[in-house]
Formats: C-alpha cells, structure tokens, sequence
C-alpha cells in the first residue's frame, strides 16, 4: 500500500513539473511572439508612489497580486498614441482581478494633455505622472513607448521596447500564460 | 542636365530606400526635444544609426539697389558712360537653388552631415547697350560637418543641449563662369561678376555652436556659426568670412505639425580683391581696359558684405512616421550693406526630409533590456 501511495506522489510529482515546463515553454514562446524580452535574473520590480492628472496617490503596492501592464509613454510620442487604443481594449478584455494596466505619462508639464488624451480614448486604467523623470529613470526609461510585465508575485517577467498590438491574440495568449 | 540626372537619381534613391524600411518599430528615441528648423544649417540631427536625407528648393528674390541702410535708385548710378557712373547697373535678381544633404549619426552625440546644392541666377541689368539678363548657374560649395553635443540634461526628452559643429567648405563651385549674353559681343566671354560666381575657390573652415531648449510644446534655441576664409583661390582673391546668428521657436500643435518663428543675423565681409582676370584682361573694367573704372557696382570688391537680419516663418508638417515638410518664408527687417548692391527682397524655401533607419539603430531593433533589473 505504501509503495502505491509513494508511485502516485511520484507520479504527482512528475506531473506537476511537466505542467511547470510546459507553462514556461508556453510563456517562452507567448513572449517570443510578442517581442518580449524575459527576465534572466528575477527581480522586483522598483516601488513608487505618483499621483493621477486629478491628485490621487497610487503606489505600485496597491496592486499587490495582480499581474501588471506597466506602461511608460507621453502626449508628444506618436507611437504611443496608436498604441494606448490598443492597451484599453486588452485591459476591457481581462479579468481585473487578475490583472491591471499602469501607464506612466512622462509628459513634463503637460497635464491638461494628459487629461485629455485620457477623455478622447476613453482611458479606463490608472494613469500617473511622472514629471520630475524619477520613475522613468529607476525603470531605465531611454525610449518610447516601453512597457514591463510584472508578475502578481511582484517580480519583473519582461521588458518591451517599443509599440505593440496589445488587442491583438498574442498578447491575450501571452498575457493569460502569465496570469495563471 | 547631368545635374538633373544626379537629383533624379538620388530622389529614386531615397524613395526606394524609404519603401525599404522595415525597421520602424514605433518608437520615440533620443532626440526628441531637440527639433530646430531645417532651413538652419546643421538643423536636423537624425537618431543614432540611422540616415537622413534631405532636399531643399530655395527661392530668392533680390529687387532694388541699397547703400549704407539708404535705397538707391538705378538711375542714380546709370547707365552712363559719365564718370562716376556705370555703363551697367543691376536691378533686380531672381536665384533658384536646389540643396541636397544627408547625415548619419554615428552615437547619440556624434552626427556627421554633407550638403551640396545647384544654383541658377538671372539679375537683370540696365546697361548703355541696352537691358539684358545676366545668367550663371552651378555647383555650389559643398559643406562636410561634424556636429557634437557637448552637455545634455536627458537623453530621451532634453530639456537643454549644447554642441559645437566643425568643418569645411569645400570648393566645388565655380569661380570662373563667363558672361555668354551680354548685348555687346565683346562683353561675351568675359568673366562675370563676383555675386554670379556659385562658389568661393577656396576651402574653409566652418565652425558653430548650437543652444537647444525645449519646454513643450515649445522649443527654442540659438544656433551660431561661422565661416573663414583664410586663403586666396585661383584667382587671387578671397570672399568676406561670414558669421550667422539664427534665433527660433518653435510651437508644436500636434504631432504632425509644427510652426516656428525665426530671427536670422547675418555678417559677411567684402572681397579682398578683384579676380586675377580683372587685372589681367580688364574684365570687369570699361572699355576692358584694367586702368578704368568698373564696369558695374558688382564688379567692384568692396561692394559686398554688410549686416542683415530677416525674420522667418514656418510650417513643419509630418505626414507620417520617417517623411517630414518644411515651408519657410523669409522677410528682411534690417539692411545694413557695403554698397550700392542688390538688397533682399523676400526667400522661400521647401525642404523634404527623409529619415532612413539602418539594421543598427534602435527603432530596428527596440532599446535593449536593461541588465540592472535583471534582464
């Protein structure tokens, strides 16, 4: 009887790290086909505190255990203004309690732009200023648009430079790969 | 007509090295915040690793005769075989110059550019033999410049940035084209005057500093430079060095359009001396005899140089990503000129600017992971 038991925990065991294998496999590839470049050395993605363009204090904290879109852009990028349409649509698409879009406006002085960027796409997820360049900085910020994955254990998972297709299948592939 | 081929091809060149871009990714790099106006010389930095071409119709009147900052008439200086007078007198000016540049940016810092162009000038003249029009046309000289940037506040959105730019004139334009229509058969063959010559005949060094700020949606910026003639050409003389002061701003009002407002100074000095020609064969002198006096104002060298300042207006349009239009004005506000010779009247310019990404800059390939956060 024991020895039955022991051959099913081994078989359990087996199991599970073929579905561990095969979930990095699948992750490998998703991010493969969205241009994202993994993570070598997992690391925590660097906390910060911005206010929204009405004043409201949001901390990357506050969305502790989700997995996160974090997304760095401004009004003068004209990719990025193809790019956000594209951003809102995969965040409707998504179950928020899994996960969440940040996007960060590097935009210096400009916040009534923001603010209307935000009412002309009908922007749904937080938006925060970064107008002083800290944050921009602490996530080596050297081009526009780029965006990060972040895993809900709060650890950096990819970096994207440049824009993407973020409505497209790939992404919701790529995405859900990450979420489960 | 060679030069037509010339500008045909490297159209067909450009448009077919546009079409081959496969590389723009949508992505904002390292210059932003320092746009200026591609009608300033060195304007027009392109991102790292990648090329930019440009091509520019210049167009600019010259019309009426100024001394000093006082106008002069035709008839106060001609046509008479009186002494003190001219037996021929310009009146107006008509230039059409097509430039050609491209540049490559080599880091982020360093870009080095080369710009040529062709002339075709048409002054009319009032001369004792009658009205004609005196034509030339050429290559200009061609500049080669470095330009460098010296202090940055950022590297993706700078908000001030200093560079110096260095280089040389190089003496492709022609110094020695003849006159071909003058009324007088005898006159044909003869040199013409300095301010129809489309080069200098000589290198010189060109040297600059350029100020850029940005405070969105608005960029500015001061932009000096100077050329020296320090050497004599073929024909024993040399052009006045010139100094350019060109002040702008610029307000963005969407991200395809801009328009700018520019102030441009400009210093020149006269030439050293009339052509060796002149002295020679009396060319340029009445009666082509080297001991009388000149033939026309143009032909004497102190009757260049002087100060101007113009005041420009612009509209820069980007229709889409990589291809960006430029439409100038310019209009003189102040004339201060070694004369009597031909004053501005107004200039207009059309530029098209092309930028070519090559397999190593970054909207090829994205910015790379950055390794401090374990990418």
């Amino acid at each position: 009887m024991k020895a039955i038991k022991n051959y099913f925990c081994l078989l359990a065991f087996i199991f599970l790290q073929a579905l561990i294998i095969s979930s990095a496999e699948g992750r490998e590839d998703s991010f493969a086909k969205m241009g994202v470049v993994p993570s070598k050395n997992e690391k925590l993605a660097p906390s910060f505190t911005l206010k929204t363009p009405i004043g409201k204090k949001l901390s990357l904290k506050d969305f502790k255990g989700k997995t996160i879109l974090l997304h760095f852009w401004a009004t003068w990028c004209v990719p990025c203004k193809k790019e956000l349409p594209t951003i809102q649509k995969v965040y409707e698409a998504l179950n928020h309690n899994d996960f969440e879009v940040i996007a960060i406006s590097i935009d210096r002085n400009n916040t009534e732009n923001v603010k209307k960027y935000i009412k002309d796409y009908n922007l749904t997820f937080p938006v925060l200023l970064d107008q002083n360049q800290s944050v921009r900085k602490d996530y080596f910020i050297l081009g526009l648009p780029t965006s990060y994955l972040i895993g809900a254990d709060g650890n950096l998972k990819g970096f994207i430079s440049g824009a993407r297709e973020w409505d497209s299948d790939a992404s919701k592939e790529m995405l859900s790969t990450l979420m489960h | 007509m060679n030069f037509f081929k010339v500008v045909s091809t490297s159209i067909l060149f450009i448009v077919l090295s546009g079409s081959n871009v496969m590389a723009y990714i949508g992505l904002c790099c390292a210059h932003c915040g320092g746009n200026m106006p591609l009608n300033i010389m060195g304007g027009g930095i392109p991102e790292t690793h990648e090329y930019r071409f440009k091509i520019s119709e210049m167009y600019m009147s010259m019309d009426g005769l100024r001394d000093g900052t006082d106008e002069k008439s035709t008839s106060d200086l001609g046509p008479s075989t009186a002494a003190g007078k001219f037996r021929g007198v310009p009146k107006s000016m008509d230039s059409y110059m097509t430039m050609l540049g491209s540049a490559y940016s080599f880091t982020d810092n360093f870009a080095a550019m080369i710009m040529g162009g062709y002339v075709r000038n048409t002054m009319s003249m009032t001369t004792t033999a009658g009205d004609y029009d005196m034509f030339s046309q050429g290559l200009t000289d061609t500049k080669v410049l470095g330009k460098y940037r010296l202090y940055h506040d950022d590297n993706l959105a700078p908000t001030k940035q200093l560079s110096a730019v260095a280089g040389v004139a190089v003496p492709t334009g022609r110094i020695t084209i003849k006159n071909t229509n003058h009324p007088t058969k005898t006159m044909q063959g003869k040199l013409l005057p300095f301010g129809m010559q489309p080069g200098s005949g000589t290198w010189d060094p060109i040297l600059g500093l350029a100020y850029q700020k940005a405070a969105d949606p608005f960029w500015m910026g001061a932009n000096f430079m100077t050329t020296q003639r320090w050497g004599l050409n073929d024909q024993d003389y040399k052009k006045g060095s010139e100094y350019t002061l060109d002040l702008y701003l610029m307000r963005q009002f969407n991200e395809k359009s801009l328009a700018s407002f520019q102030l441009n100074g400009k210093a020149w000095g006269d030439y050293s001396d009339q052509p060796k020609a002149g002295k020679e064969s009396g060319d340029c002198h009445a009666m082509l005899n080297p001991a009388r006096d000149w033939m026309t104002p143009l032909c004497d060298p102190t009757n260049y140089g002087g100060v101007n300042l113009h005041a420009t207006v612009g509209i820069q349009f980007q229709p889409v990503p990589l291809h960006v239009a430029e439409l100038n004005l310019s209009l003189p506000l102040y004339q201060n000129l070694n004369g009597p010779q031909l004053q501005s009247d107004y200039m207009l310019r059309l530029t098209y600017y092309l930028e070519v990404p090559t397999k190593k800059s970054r909207r090829y390939k994205g910015f790379s992971a950055p390794k401090q956060l374990g990418f």
